[in-house]
């Protein structure tokens, strides 16, 4: 899992240390970032393999990663990471993360993981946006 | 009612009921210090814009308010003074509502001294209603207000009550997952694990519940109840996994739309999937479907669990009841079926539940249809 970097922006520091538990014990290099803006800083920096955003900031947020990526705009300066997979962690008990995906609120994102995290479940996620095994 | 639509409603039959010429009605600001022109019959609509003019300088309507008495009048009003506007009679009338002065009934007549103190007398039960009317759409419009920003308070706090719950379990799971704990660390991040969950459903609960009473029938509208119910299937698919529990979900061939909020239906499926889930142990089956049935939306979750027994029954939707079979399987408060009733009632709907001890349980939520399509 060499240079396997994966980029967490997420503003909750203890929500930050619960995701870096499972994915540093399944050998990944983890980022954190705790704003849009830091985030995007770090993506052009470390051109991470894969970004994990929370919902919450990412839609509260004036700067949202997964459009700033996702962007079709060709002068975009963050053109040439769209191709980086976007998880995005969402609130529990609510449908909210399936209606994300819908086109009233439409978020350029491959995959969603529920809150409370259940790290099998994340970790199973992760690889496959990844790529592991390929 | 529009508060705009009362008055000028009362404007209207001020002048009517006394034969006259024009009426206005004028209402006083909150301190009592200025009154404004806020509707008009046979004038022209440019007064309404006028502003607050001082109670001072309207002299008739300041008799009329500290005497508590109409006055009638001759010649000019202050209030009137526009070009084109050729009033030589009016009555003016104080608008009292619970012993407090609220502003001024004005009728107008070209002809002079057309008023006299027999239509005082008329003017008065009239003003007493516009009164009334007055205060009602008033208060409405505060309830309104009242119920919208309690229906925002019950958001913000669910988002800032569920949010720390969720990052500890997170946290939990985390050091749990990670395998290098001892035997009592284990267990004591075991014991700690299941308290948050009770607790994210007690919290989750009693949102609901108080969310439920909150939301008014001002933010319901149609929703499309094959894609409602789709989402929760999919939402509970890992937890069905989890249990190796067969869950299907058979949608409607047509395109049912019900009354409701996305909120609420979530909330009631989410209760009613969730529980044939909770309730129904590894190896069985939880089949969702929905159906026409008599013109109607009809939703069935029937599941192979551990039933309900007769004396349950009864307790069911209680707020807090949870049956004693419940108890011994799994954490959960009693307020997921109360919550449930009271939504679909709300949407005008009914629940009703055949259960076998051992054998399984099958949930029917019948809701009224907005419209129906073909797919």
């Amino acid at each position: 899992m060499a240079n396997q970097r994966i980029l967490i922006v997420h503003d909750d520091p203890d929500m930050v240390a619960a995701l870096h538990l499972p994915l540093k014990s399944a050998g990944y290099d983890v980022l954190d970032a705790s704003s849009s803006q830091e985030g995007l800083q770090k993506i052009q920096e470390f051109s991470p393999t894969l970004i994990i955003l929370d919902a919450i900031l990412e839609t509260a947020s004036d700067l949202q990663i997964s459009l700033a990526l996702r962007n079709p705009a060709p002068q975009s300066p963050y053109a040439s990471y769209r191709h980086i997979p976007i998880l995005v962690l969402t609130p529990s008990h609510t449908t909210a993360s399936l209606r994300l995906g819908s086109d009233e609120a439409y978020l350029p994102v491959d995959d969603f993981v529920d809150m409370p995290i259940n790290p099998d479940m994340l970790l199973n996620k992760v690889n496959a946006l990844i790529g592991v095994g390929d | 009612m529009e508060l705009s639509h009362v008055l000028t409603y009362l404007a209207e039959s001020a002048a009517i009921a006394l034969r006259a010429d024009a009426a206005a009605v004028c209402l006083l600001n909150e301190s009592g210090t200025h009154l404004s022109v806020v509707a008009v019959h046979g004038l022209p609509a440019e007064l309404l814009d006028r502003g607050p003019q001082e109670i001072r300088s309207c002299a008739l309507d300041r008799v009329a308010l500290t005497s508590r008495a109409a006055v009638v009048a001759d010649g000019q009003h202050d209030l009137l003074k526009l070009p084109g506007q050729d009033f030589r009679a009016g009555l003016c009338t104080p608008l009292i509502h619970e012993g407090q002065p609220v502003g001024t009934l004005h009728v107008y007549a070209t002809v002079p001294e057309r008023f006299s103190e027999d239509d005082a007398v008329t003017l008065r039960p009239l003003a007493d209603l516009g009164v009334a009317a007055i205060a009602a759409t008033r208060a409405m419009a505060e309830l309104k207000a009242l119920e919208a920003s309690q229906a925002q308070f019950i958001r913000v706090m669910t988002h800032e009550l569920r949010s720390p719950v969720t990052v500890a379990q997170s946290l939990v799971r985390s050091v749990l997952y990670a395998g290098d704990l001892s035997d009592r660390q284990v267990e004591v991040f075991t014991r700690i694990n299941r308290r948050l969950d009770g607790l994210e459903n007690l919290i989750n609960d009693l949102l609901d519940l108080a969310a439920g009473k909150a939301l008014g029938p001002a933010e319901e509208g149609p929703v499309v109840l094959n894609a409602s119910i789709g989402r929760v299937v999919l939402l509970l698919q890992p937890r069905a996994e989890d249990k190796s529990l067969e869950m299907t979900f058979q949608a409607c061939r047509d395109q049912l739309v019900i009354r409701g909020t996305e909120e609420g239906l979530d909330r009631i499926f989410v209760n009613v999937v969730g529980n044939a889930v909770k309730y129904t142990s590894p190896g069985g089956a939880v089949a969702v479907s929905v159906q026409q049935v008599d013109g109607q939306a009809q939703v069935e979750v029937a599941d192979t669990g551990i039933g309900i027994p007769e004396e349950a029954m009864p307790h069911l939707f209680e707020e807090f009841y949870r049956a004693p079979n419940a108890k011994k399987t799994e954490v959960g408060t009693g307020l997921g079926l109360a919550i449930v009733k009271d939504l679909v009632e709300r949407y005008g709907g009914r629940i009703q539940v055949k259960s076998t001890v051992g054998v399984g349980t099958t949930f029917t939520v019948t809701l009224p249809l907005l419209s129906t399509g073909a797919v």
